[in-house]
């Protein structure tokens, strides 16, 4: 008659846990789901029907009734088939109750009953309450991230009902291998010269500074942005858990062991708003969720729609995009490493002695990304193009490894000191924890009383002092120190 | 003060009409006298008259914007309209001005050019402008982008040890700052010398103000110096002006294939003299104001830090050309880091120039 069943719905990059309760009573036939599902859900209707009969069932021709009951979004999607199915199958007395205590299921089925894997296996497994969660065999090293030994797989229909009815054995994990992280980490070393902006992408991965790159096409500004996932810290476990939550809930392939290498983002310019900072029905994590715990990169930043541009304003603050609906708000992870490109000019054509281009057209071609964004930008590096005595030289290049292991400590030093990386020191703490001796102070107030230093410039600049002081092992914060945080923090267009 | 302020700020104010008026004796009373209903000059529409005569309360908004942002007043007859624009035959015939014009009263020299100027160019204008205002002449410039703008901060620069103070000619009000990105020098000009302009305060930089400004600039100058320009623009309006009346206009000469010089070697080529150091400008100058100062010309006196010696080997890798912090590594074999913060250093001393990447040298 009555069956309440554990299963959860994907809210953002999250799983909320949810119970499908199904009555099946005297009346009319009839099919109904209520409790607020979204169109994907009340669409479960007929694939749950069709999938029963593919699996020998006999549908009860009575008035069934489904609810979802759980957090008061609406809530659904075409996870809950699975559970709906097992649902109407305990109500109508095919399965006896016993068999599903403290077992959880999701999963969309196909009309010939077979398990469609779900995107957002992980957190929907993770979330899921009970002993055991049954998912899509096709998503179960997904779901084992989530939910570790708990999460069993499951074929078909066929084979979840042979298993409650006490015929079969829930079949092992280990049949279904998932795919491997196979991102290659680039090697620092492949960009001949560019040792000033190498010095600068060291500087920001330290002290999870954002960083911007002003610079003619062809010089490497991709090139040396690929590289920065190699020499940022690992990813520790928790964070290794939240990318793979996000990856997951995104539909992207997973890795069986989460990567320990930071993701790397690179939308590209004509992406969507949406695309990029997440959205739609039901909310998908966008690009700045992807990039959480790592990089985001824009090439061409100013070919971005300023309004997108606008919307990463709030990620850049507080670590996570809001997205608010007339009937709910989802909150998604968002903390990255900003890296913008650009060229320094519309003609995009560097000569020594200055292109065609006025000073009024390359000041307005920079200034598609000025005022607040730009403030965020603590390391900001100009590249030019090689001659080739720099490109032909024999000076080794240092390779990832060995910046990597800096930039490690860097950031170990920082983490001990402020819990922190270095940009997130709050200005009431930064006297405490990055003290300037009388030569560096100086240096900053001739900057301030020049001009050239803001208020708000001046607290960047003493954290990325610090940051440039962590990486030369130095324990106070020196005129050198401040200088080389200086010149990564040079205006732009300055002429 | 602010009844001539009032006249210069009327609706369909000419500089023609504004002459008239002016001329017609003291502003105040003319104020009055229009605002009564007189026509106090023939030949007026009567559509201007009632546009002025409801003007009534112009002259107390002028007189707070002026006093707000410090900007003093003055009109032909009028006390402290400069002594050197009296003989002009097309003078203003109301002053704005901000700061000392005590700074109209040393020689004058005027530099001028193109606003997309060459880095040479710029430095050139900045070194001049650093000695003229080292050997007490006053810089005339109008605080345009380019060479305006790099001769003004050399005369900046200077400051400390100089006694000759920036002038600076300006189309619009002198309380709108034009090009906003000179704000700062704008400022300081006024507090080390002066800005003066025919715009009433708040009146926009119109294009057709330019050329108008040009011919103030002219006739404040005793020397014009042209730095660079096109074969036509701005500055060659100037060089007209100036001609018309009589000053000495000198060009510096540049390279025959940089289209930045095609109007200064033009000037050249018609007979104008050459300016290739401070001294040219100053054997000029003192054909009119009766010779040399006392000792010859104070040659630049570089107050910038001495360089360290491996500053010195810095400064001698650039060989002259403009320099990536790459090149500057390898050709002085010190470290990546040591180097940005010696150019650091050497760039707060003035020693050095970044622009999009590349450094430059700034040897004296």
């Amino acid at each position: 008659m009555y069956a309440a069943i554990n299963s959860s719905t994907l809210h953002g990059v999250f799983g909320a846990p949810i119970t499908v309760e199904v009555h099946i009573g005297h009346g009319l036939p009839g099919f109904a789901v209520v409790g607020q599902p979204d169109e994907a859900c009340r669409e479960s209707r007929d694939r749950v029907r069709a999938a029963l009969l593919c699996s020998g069932v006999e549908w009860p021709n009575r008035r069934i009734t489904v609810n979802l009951a759980g957090p008061a979004e609406k809530r659904g999607g075409s996870t809950a088939d699975l559970a709906i199915a097992v649902g109407v199958l305990v109500a109508n007395g095919d399965v006896p109750a016993e068999a599903v205590d403290g077992t959880a299921f999701f999963g969309e089925l196909g009309l010939d009953g077979s398990l469609r894997p779900s995107s957002g296996a992980a957190p929907l497994a993770f979330s899921a309450s009970g002993s055991r969660v049954v998912v899509p065999a096709a998503s179960i090293h997904e779901a084992m991230l989530g939910a570790g030994r708990r999460a069993v797989p499951a074929a078909s229909l066929r084979e979840v009902i042979a298993v409650l009815k006490g015929e079969e054995q829930w079949s092992s994990a280990a049949q279904h291998p998932g795919p491997e992280d196979v991102r290659a980490v680039l090697d620092l070393a492949d960009v001949r010269g560019q040792h000033q902006a190498k010095f600068a992408l060291e500087v920001a991965a330290a002290g999870q500074h954002h960083a911007l790159m002003i610079g003619p096409p062809g010089v490497g500004k991709s090139m040396l942005a690929k590289r920065l996932p190699g020499i940022l810290p690992a990813l520790n476990e928790e964070a290794a858990f939240e990318v793979s939550m996000v990856r997951s809930a995104a539909g992207l392939p997973t890795p069986v062991a989460p990567g320990r290498v930071p993701p790397f983002r690179a939308p590209h310019h004509t992406s969507s708003t949406v695309s990029v900072v997440g959205g739609g029905s039901p909310v998908r994590p966008g690009e700045v969720s992807l990039a959480h715990h790592g990089v985001l990169f824009l090439d061409e930043m100013g070919e971005f729609a300023p309004t997108l541009l606008d919307a990463l304003r709030q990620p850049l603050e507080e670590g996570t995009i809001r997205i608010a609906r007339a009937r709910s708000s989802v909150e998604l992870p968002a903390r990255f490493l900003l890296v913008g490109a650009s060229n320094p000019c519309p003609c995009a054509n560097e000569q020594v002695t200055g292109c065609g281009c006025t000073p009024q057209m390359r000041r307005r071609y920079l200034r598609r990304f000025s005022g607040p964004l730009l403030d965020r930008f603590d390391v900001r590096m100009w590249l030019t193009r090689p001659r080739t005595e720099a490109v032909l030289s024999a000076v080794p290049e240092e390779p990832s490894a060995t910046v990597a292991a800096r930039v490690a400590s860097a950031r170990d030093t920082a983490m001990r000191r402020q819990g922190c990386p270095n940009s997130l020191i709050a200005p009431s703490a930064i006297d405490e924890v990055a003290p300037l001796d009388a030569p560096a102070r100086a240096v900053l107030e001739a900057g301030l009383r020049r001009g050239a230093l803001t208020a708000r410039g001046y607290h960047r600049v003493r954290r990325v002092a610090r940051t440039v002081a962590d990486l030369r092992g130095d324990a106070s914060v020196g005129e050198e120190h401040v200088r080389a945080a200086l010149g990564l923090r040079r205006e732009l267009g300055d002429r | 003060m602010r009844h001539a302020a009032a006249l210069a700020a009327l609706p369909l104010q000419t500089h023609a009409r504004l002459r008239r008026l002016v001329l017609c004796g003291d502003p105040e009373v003319t104020w009055r006298r229009i605002m009564a209903g007189e026509r106090v000059v023939a030949g007026i529409d009567e559509r201007v008259w009632r546009a002025w005569r409801s003007s009534e309360g112009l002259e107390d908004t002028m007189g707070e914007r002026c006093a707000e942002s410090g900007i003093g007043v003055t009109w032909m007859g009028g006390p402290g309209y400069p002594a050197v624009l009296l003989r002009d035959p097309n003078r203003p015939a109301v002053l704005f001005h901000r700061g000392d014009t005590g700074a109209l009263a040393h020689p004058r020299v005027g530099i001028v050019g193109t606003r997309a100027a060459s880095r040479a160019g710029s430095a050139f204008a900045r070194r001049l402008g650093h000695d003229l205002a080292l050997n007490g002449v006053s810089v005339v410039s109008g605080l345009a982008r380019g060479i305006d703008i790099a001769a003004h901060r050399g005369v900046l620069a200077a400051f400390g040890n100089s006694v000759g103070a920036p002038v600076g000619v300006v189309a619009g009000g002198i309380d709108v700052v034009y090009p906003a990105e000179h704000a700062r020098e704008w400022e300081e000009v006024c507090s080390r010398g002066v800005v003066v302009s025919e715009a009433p305060p708040g009146t926009p930089p119109e294009t057709h103000r330019f050329p108008l400004r040009n011919r103030i600039l002219a006739a404040l100058c005793d020397v014009l110096v042209v730095v660079e320009s096109r074969a036509r623009g701005g500055s060659m309006i100037t060089v007209r002006e100036a001609a018309t009346r009589g000053v000495t206009v000198m060009a510096v000469p540049g390279s025959p294939s940089s289209p930045v010089s095609d109007g200064t070697n033009a000037l050249l080529r018609d007979g104008c003299a050459p300016v290739t150091d401070v001294e040219d400008v100053l054997v000029a100058l003192s054909l009119q104001s009766g010779g040399l100062p006392a000792g010859g010309p104070l040659r630049s006196v570089d107050t910038r830090r001495r360089p360290d010696a491996d500053e010195q080997n810095l400064l001698a890798a650039f060989a002259g050309l403009p320099r990536t912090c790459e090149e500057l590594v390898l050709a002085t074999g010190r470290s990546r880091f040591d180097t940005g913060v010696a150019l650091g250093r050497l760039e707060a001393d003035g020693w050095v120039s970044h622009d999009n990447g590349w450094w430059e040298a700034l040897l004296a």
